[in-house]
């Protein structure tokens, strides 16, 4: 019952865009993130930021007493398209890619943050999530950007703080080719200077003296972001899988000190000591077992365990962005399968916020941005559900199209569907 | 005996063999189980799939049926006795609705045969006669615990041809893997698909109109031949003689069982409106829908598919990757199961190589949320929805499906109670026979499985 009137509370703030200046979670069993084991304490939340996280009790202007409840970081999405795609087979919804940009394509400017896979998303525990693009026709390239879930016009990014790109078998062409392509980029990359970046003739004459960069046809964006990708050390994620891939990857990274994220490496566990050694952290789909190409023949429901005996950051993704918050099932069946239950949460929050630089959030700490969710029970259990989302220090309606239609069928019997709530 | 009586006998006896040849029917199931094995599962937690849990409970499996189900059933020397303590018993996971098999893994080109998308209707095709029998993903579905599936052609087409089900126990022929006795299905599709697909061809059908035209046609012709057969065969044998024996059509003798109840529809349908036109066409040429499947928006018309009767095969939260698929509600299971006082038929259905290893974590979220939305369902009735309703739904409920005496003894022993996430399918018994025990590390390989990786190893092992 307080419960519920707290939530009518928060509600009100939320509605009248009024922040409470304290609010207290009490007894919570506190996971913060950092595969530290849980224990009960008090988060005390000011404003954006959490304040404190002691075991000592706090005064607040308000308090949720969170008794026998799971407290978590939020989760961060760390390769959806949400906001970037809303309907997938409808392309006049989708965002994610480019016809005439390759290497430095952004899909940060068509974030929609009122598409419905946000509320969805959210209600379900995630908070922010890094949106990427399709792959394009360059074997690296396109740029994701960082994004609050808290559904605002105002949006709170972290803009193209990542490039993405794959090799694999393909249908048309050698890897051997790719590998080249990859390596001649690389090397171009390495040898920009900033001064050649004063102006787009400048650029241009650099493409001009670069066979693969005239071939490519690479715009001055494009060559910016390559240059961004060598001096800023900007993570890039590569999609493959096979261990042989997961092997030169891991050449080339060590060939232009790359900051190197493997995503999918469903052979992962065949080569997992020299992906430990070489620092190389995974984007993974744990619940993923399908030797779904010759490219993924060690796929094996206990590679999350495997990987995580070698000590590699681990981080997983789902493929569908839609119901992204599904991480939690595939999560829950690595733990199944032999993962510690710490390194499982921290997949979902404090590693991806390492890997990816997100400043103050993926934990439960002191100083920290308020990213937080209070579970109804065991987050890793997919049955669960969020009693309270909060982002930036703010609670989170938990309301979505789906939980309105819900109610829309569930109620007002009497009524035509159209005149219901 | 005269010579010539001799032989008029061995003709005549030729004769009729040859006849009997001709007269039986092609791609009977040739299926042998594995070696019978006697157990006691003492003191199991059991989901009986009849909706019942029975706690602490015996279970007995003998000469591949169930024989007993009770408390303190007494230990003898003829059966290996397995202490099930804190574990949990359900029936053999039946999963409505896969893809194996006509999509198998590795999913390339040379083996997507789950689709015959020449041509809108295709009553002819089977999809046994594309399940490749190798496919790696069967033996990952029964660490699942999953004992038989029901696989169907794709939805490109408006009528995509026959689905097939078949005990989860690979062996190198599809027959013998088909499971005995199980009618066969015919897989419909309503909506975006058929017409994405003839629709780029300038072809028909390219609208959800064309769609119904689509179907109504093919059983206006289905109809003529069904009304051609019946009138020859209730001529007199003289009659029959003298007249013309109806023109076989592999196409329309599918419809035409379809239309005789033999042959069970299994409609791919995702919008309520098109589910609702659907049971019109049924009406109109009087053929019965056994499911929808798929029906994202089935709990808009939950209470008509309750009064006729029509299962909805569902996910517990897949949306969003098409249009039709938009009205998303995780309540949607429940609200079917709950529809005109709780005479619904739900069931869970993978779809997916992946969720068919999972279909217990799939009822388990479609459960919390029917009791989030106010519903009061337990965890002994959900788990019908992957046991008894898709068994009734394939038309194999008499044989298994359920933990019943007599029954099959399709049994799966669970580490912990079966709608968490961490439990594991342990021992999974099929037709009584031990199928795969994950703590001797018991499961069967395909030959796809065999050196693929390391010569001197197969696919899964360390």
């Amino acid at each position: 019952m307080f419960i519920k009137i707290f939530k009518t509370f928060l509600c009100f703030f939320y509605v009248g865009a009024l922040y409470s200046e304290t609010i207290l979670i009490k007894n919570a069993t506190i996971y913060d993130g950092v595969k530290n084991i849980p224990f009960e304490g008090n988060i005390l939340i000011e404003n954006e930021m959490i304040k404190r996280v002691s075991s000592t009790n706090m005064q607040a202007d308000f308090v949720i007493d969170a008794s026998g409840m799971i407290v978590t970081p939020g989760i961060i999405g760390t390769d959806t398209n949400i906001g970037i795609v809303e309907i997938g087979a409808l392309s006049v919804t989708r965002d994610d890619s480019s016809k005439i940009y390759s290497i430095g394509f952004s899909i940060h400017d068509a974030f929609n943050p009122k598409s419905t896979l946000i509320p969805w998303n959210r209600s379900n525990g995630v908070t922010s999530a890094l949106s990427l693009p399709q792959g394009t026709s360059s074997p690296i390239g396109g740029l994701g950007s960082y994004f609050l879930l808290d559904g605002e016009f105002d949006i709170t990014s972290n803009k193209d703080i990542v490039m993405i790109g794959s090799v694999g078998g393909s249908s048309n062409k050698s890897r051997a080719e790719t590998y080249a392509v990859m390596d001649d980029l690389l090397s171009f990359a390495s040898s920009i200077n900033i001064r050649d970046l004063s102006s787009d003739a400048d650029i241009a004459e650099l493409i001009e003296a670069s066979p693969i960069a005239e071939f490519m046809e690479l715009h001055p964006r494009d060559v910016r972001a390559l240059f961004k990708l060598i001096n800023d050390n900007l993570p890039l994620i590569i999609s493959t899988h096979r261990a042989s891939d997961i092997l030169k990857l891991i050449e080339l990274k060590e060939k232009y000190n790359l900051n190197l994220i493997i995503k999918g490496a469903q052979d992962a566990s065949l080569v997992a000591s020299k992906i430990a050694e070489s620092n190389t952290p995974l984007i993974i789909n744990p619940i993923n077992n399908i030797p779904g190409s010759f490219d993924e023949l060690a796929s094996n429901i206990q590679m999350a365990s495997r990987l995580e005996r070698e000590g590699i950051d681990l981080m997983f993704n789902t493929p569908r962005s839609h119901n992204f918050h599904l991480v939690r099932q595939g999560a829950g069946v690595a733990v199944a399968n032999g993962m510690s239950y710490e390194t499982a949460i921290s997949a979902l929050t404090s590693t991806p916020a390492k890997v990816f630089n997100i400043e103050k959030r993926g934990e439960i700490k002191s100083g920290y941005f308020a990213d937080i969710v209070i579970w109804d029970a065991d987050p890793l259990e997919p049955s669960s559900m969020p009693e309270y989302v909060f982002i930036n220090g703010k609670s989170i309606d938990l309301t979505s199209r789906s939980s309105r239609l819900r109610d829309r069928y569930t109620s007002q019997p009497e009524k035509p569907n159209t005149y219901r709530d | 005996m005269t010579n010539s009586k001799k032989y008029l006998v061995l003709f005549t006896l030729f004769f009729l063999c040859f006849n009997l040849v001709l007269t039986a029917k092609p791609f009977e199931s040739t299926y042998k189980p594995l070696p019978s094995v006697n157990v006691l599962i003492k003191n199991a937690n059991i989901y009986d799939g009849e909706g019942n849990e029975l706690l602490q409970t015996d279970l007995l499996i003998k000469d591949r049926k169930i024989e007993a189900i009770g408390k303190d059933l007494p230990v003898t020397n003829d059966f290996e006795v397995i202490d099930a303590s804190g574990k949990w018993v359900t029936p053999g996971i039946i999963d409505i609705h896969s893809h194996m098999g006509v999509y198998p893994a590795p999913g390339v080109r040379t083996s997507s045969d789950g689709n015959e998308a020449t041509s809108p209707v295709t009553a002819d095709v089977w999809a046994e006669h594309s399940m490749w029998v190798q496919d790696p993903q069967y033996t990952l579905a029964l660490s699942g615990g999953v004992t038989a599936f029901h696989v169907l052609p794709g939805s490109a087409n408006l009528i995509g041809g026959r689905g097939v089900t078949v005990k989860n126990l690979q062996r190198n022929t599809i027959n013998s893997m088909k499971f005995p006795d199980a009618p066969h299905s015919l897989k419909m599709a309503c909506g975006e698909n058929p017409k994405r697909v003839y629709g780029n061809r300038q072809q028909a059908p390219s609208t959800r109109m064309g769609n119904i035209a689509g179907y109504r046609k093919a059983w206006i012709e289905a109809e003529a031949y069904l009304n051609r057969l019946n009138e020859y065969e209730s001529k007199s044998d003289e009659a029959k003689e003298m007249g013309y024996k109806p023109t076989r059509d592999l196409e329309l003798d599918t419809l035409a069982g379809v239309l005789r109840g033999e042959i069970l529809v299994h409609n791919h349908c995702y919008r309520a409106d098109e589910m609702a036109s659907m049971i019109d066409v049924a009406k109109e040429f009087n053929y019965k829908i056994t499911a929808f499947h798929h029906g994202v928006e089935a709990y808009k018309i939950a209470d008509l598919l309750a009064e006729n009767n029509i299962c909805g095969a569902l996910w517990a939260d897949w949306w969003g990757f098409k249009h039709e698929a938009y009205d998303m509600v995780q309540a949607n299971i429940a609200i079917v199961d709950q529809a005109r006082g709780g005479t619904g038929c739900a069931i869970v259905h993978s779809d997916d190589a992946i969720g068919i290893q999972h279909l217990n974590q799939e009822a388990a979220k479609a459960l919390s949320a029917g009791i989030r939305a106010g519903y009061d369902i337990s965890k002994a009735r959900a788990m019908n929805w992957i046991t008894s309703n898709p068994a009734k739904a394939a038309g194999i409920y008499d044989q298994t499906g359920s933990l019943k005496v007599g029954k099959n003894a399709d049994v799966v022993i669970w580490s912990k109670n079966p709608f968490s996430v961490y439990a594991l399918a342990e021992t999974v018994f099929i037709d009584g026979g031990l199928a795969y025990d994950r703590e001797s590390g018991f499961y069967p390989s395909s030959d796809f499985d065999v050196g693929i990786i390391n010569s001197n190893k197969n696919r899964l092992e360390e």
